[in-house]
């Protein structure tokens, strides 16, 4: 799908606030602002998604990220930190800038060549234009909602899921599994064992 | 294209007001009418908000047997411009060791995760419904999550110890009681096939009945993690008026103070509103249709509009009522029903609707009975696949949860927190009249 008009607009704004607010992530000195910034990146990027016209990720992004990790990445910031800690006490540049900037630099170059190909590749069927013109409008909206496909996105990802990708889909689930058991076993302690012997 | 005609839902006057004519209506459809309805449902949302307010206290009195607020405005009807107008004008305090920046965006985080949602609720047929959203339901859940954030940054940035613990002790029961609000609303997906909230009300409308009879266990899980959720009573710890200050919002003063308050009963209107619509067919009651052939369509709409919020009106009462009937859980109790009954029944109730579901489909799609007939592009239940799910969801789902979960909560070693509570209680007596030392 090329960009084109408005959403090419769209599209750079939201690219260029995501780049701003993910470098105030590693330059704000207190962590719960570096938190605050990352959420508003993971929501940009959720924005990225609706433009691709996938608004099922965007909606699970949103729930997963946003309202489920930052809220326990806040919890344990707010826990451990405190406002001892202060603002001019933290050293933001250390030896560690230059190779942080060299891997940078290399990763992006790695982008560049990464996407050339890709870009190369891509060159739209008369179709695929024609049916991209045609859903150019924002969607159609309708009384019945469920006898108009809007979008297929939803479907389109649970078919994936539940076909192409079940077994990956089932062992990330087992690997979830175990995560959880084990993070309760460590939190029992000795002490709620030995009540019972 | 007649289809898109159709579909098209703005009345005629707006198209006239932009100079469209169909089928190019871009702006009416989408840029004119849509602004005119968020205006409407901005003004009339926030006035019933704040009357909510009126209407809890007069319920409340009513419940005690006293009167409530009776001097401003006649029976105090007035009373909500009048405490708006008190929150206004007081002073706007910002504690001086409190981060300035995080502590006045976390009211609006609040507000606005809260207000976003109106958008795609379905208030009506036709015309009354803002955004018919693909993902509907997913976003009503992905973005009142964010409002705990809301909370959370709150308690931090006050620079208090009472504001911080208010906070991670609401924004840990909000969370718990999300998970359990989210798998109870899968089963009545299994029905509708859509995650369209406009979708969900027209499946409920085909197949005939509401889906509280077909997902009775999920209702219910439902509203109970809904009152959790919203912080009401009885799951209302994180401010808990009349034992302790208040929680994250002990700092907030004036009009701020309010945002917090506003974000909350709009949520309680907004988690009725899904309820409404997943459960008990959301703008659609029996008799509709023929209204709208012998009525019109205007007064279609109107009608329709007017079901929808009679039906939350009376979950709202409900959840006042709930609030003045039963006293505070302790929080070990709170965080017991959230993980040990709410979210493994919501799970059972998933996996036995698919199995129910799975069971009534016709043979050719692997099923057995053959209850549920597939027309129109969509699979609706017979005469007796909907007499099939009734039973089963009241009859089977409900005890075999039920039995599950009390098996595995009550008679395990492991899961018995109360039980192990006891022992400790037991154990620490004896040692005490054994004259030991206490101390652990």
């Amino acid at each position: 799908m090329q960009l084109h008009g408005w959403e090419a607009v769209i599209f750079y704004v939201l690219a260029i606030g995501t780049l701003f607010m993910g470098v105030y992530v590693v330059t704000a000195r207190l962590a719960v602002h570096s938190a605050l910034c990352l959420i508003a990146t993971l929501v940009n990027v959720a924005l990225l998604f609706i433009l691709l016209r996938s608004e099922f990720v965007a909606g699970v992004q949103i729930l997963v990220y946003v309202g489920g990790v930052m809220v326990l990445f806040l919890f344990v910031i707010m826990l451990v930190q405190t406002r001892a800690e202060e603002e001019d006490k933290v050293k933001l540049y250390t030896r560690q800038m230059w190779p942080a900037v060299t891997v940078a630099f290399l990763l992006a170059i790695s982008f560049f060549f990464a996407m050339q190909p890709a870009q190369m590749a891509y060159r739209p069927s008369q179709s695929q234009t024609e049916a991209e013109k045609k859903g150019d409008d924002p969607g159609v909206r309708s009384e019945s909602g469920a006898g108009l496909k809007v979008s297929t996105d939803t479907e389109s990802v649970g078919e994936a899921l539940y076909r192409q990708a079940a077994l990956p889909f089932e062992i990330a689930s087992l690997l979830l599994l175990v995560a959880i058991v084990g993070a309760v076993l460590l939190a029992r302690g000795s002490k709620q064992e030995k009540l019972y012997e | 294209m007649p289809e898109i005609l159709a579909l098209l839902i703005a009345p005629d006057w707006v198209r006239s007001l932009t100079g469209e004519r169909p089928p190019n209506v871009f702006w009416a459809e989408y840029i004119v009418w849509p602004l005119i309805q968020i205006v409407i449902v901005l003004f009339v949302v926030l006035t019933v908000v704040a009357y909510l307010v009126y209407f809890e206290r007069k319920i409340s009195a009513f419940i005690q047997a006293r009167l409530g607020p009776m001097r401003v405005g006649p029976w105090g009807i007035l009373q909500p411009a009048a405490d708006g107008l008190k929150l206004l004008l007081k002073e706007d305090i910002i504690p001086i060791k409190a981060d300035k920046l995080v502590f006045s965006i976390a009211p609006i985080i609040s507000v606005v995760s809260t207000l976003v949602v109106l958008a795609v609720i379905p208030w009506g047929a036709a015309w009354a419904t803002i955004a018919n959203v693909n993902i509907g339901l997913l976003f009503v859940l992905a973005v009142s999550s964010v409002s705990v954030l809301g909370l959370v940054l709150a308690g931090w940035s006050s620079n208090s110890k009472y504001s911080l613990l208010g906070a991670l002790r609401s924004s840990a029961q909000m969370v718990s009681y999300e998970v359990g609000m989210g798998l109870s609303i899968i089963g009545a997906l299994i029905f509708a096939r859509t995650l369209s909230l406009s979708g969900i009300v027209e499946a409920q409308r085909a197949d005939g009945l509401p889906y509280f009879l077909f997902q009775p266990l999920g209702f219910l899980i439902y509203l109970i993690s809904a009152l959790g959720e919203t912080n009401r009573a009885p799951f209302d710890l994180p401010e808990a008026e009349s034992e302790l200050v208040a929680g994250y919002h002990t700092e907030y003063s004036g009009f701020r103070w309010a945002l917090f308050f506003m974000a909350e009963y709009t949520a309680m209107l907004v988690t009725s509103a899904v309820a409404v619509t997943v459960f008990l067919g959301g703008w659609y009651f029996p008799g509709l249709d023929w209204i709208k052939s012998n009525w019109g369509p205007n007064i279609y709409v109107l009608l329709s509009v007017a079901a929808f919020a009679g039906k939350i009106a009376v979950l709202i009462y409900a959840y006042m009522w709930f609030r003045w009937t039963w006293p505070r859980y302790r929080y070990d109790q709170l965080m017991e029903l959230g993980w040990k009954w709410l979210i493994p029944a919501g799970l059972a109730n998933v996996v036995l609707t698919g199995v129910w579901y799975v069971l009534a489909l016709p043979e050719a799609q692997g099923g057995v009975f053959g209850f549920v007939k597939q027309t129109a592009g969509r699979y609706v239940p017979t005469g007796y696949g909907k007499i099939y799910f009734i039973l089963t969801g009241f009859i089977i789902t409900i005890p075999l949860s039920w039995a599950l979960l009390a098996t595995i909560n009550r008679r395990s070693r492991d899961f018995n927190l109360h039980d192990q509570r006891q022992l400790q209680i037991k154990l620490r007596s004896e040692r005490i009249k054994r004259n030991e030392p206490v101390a652990e």
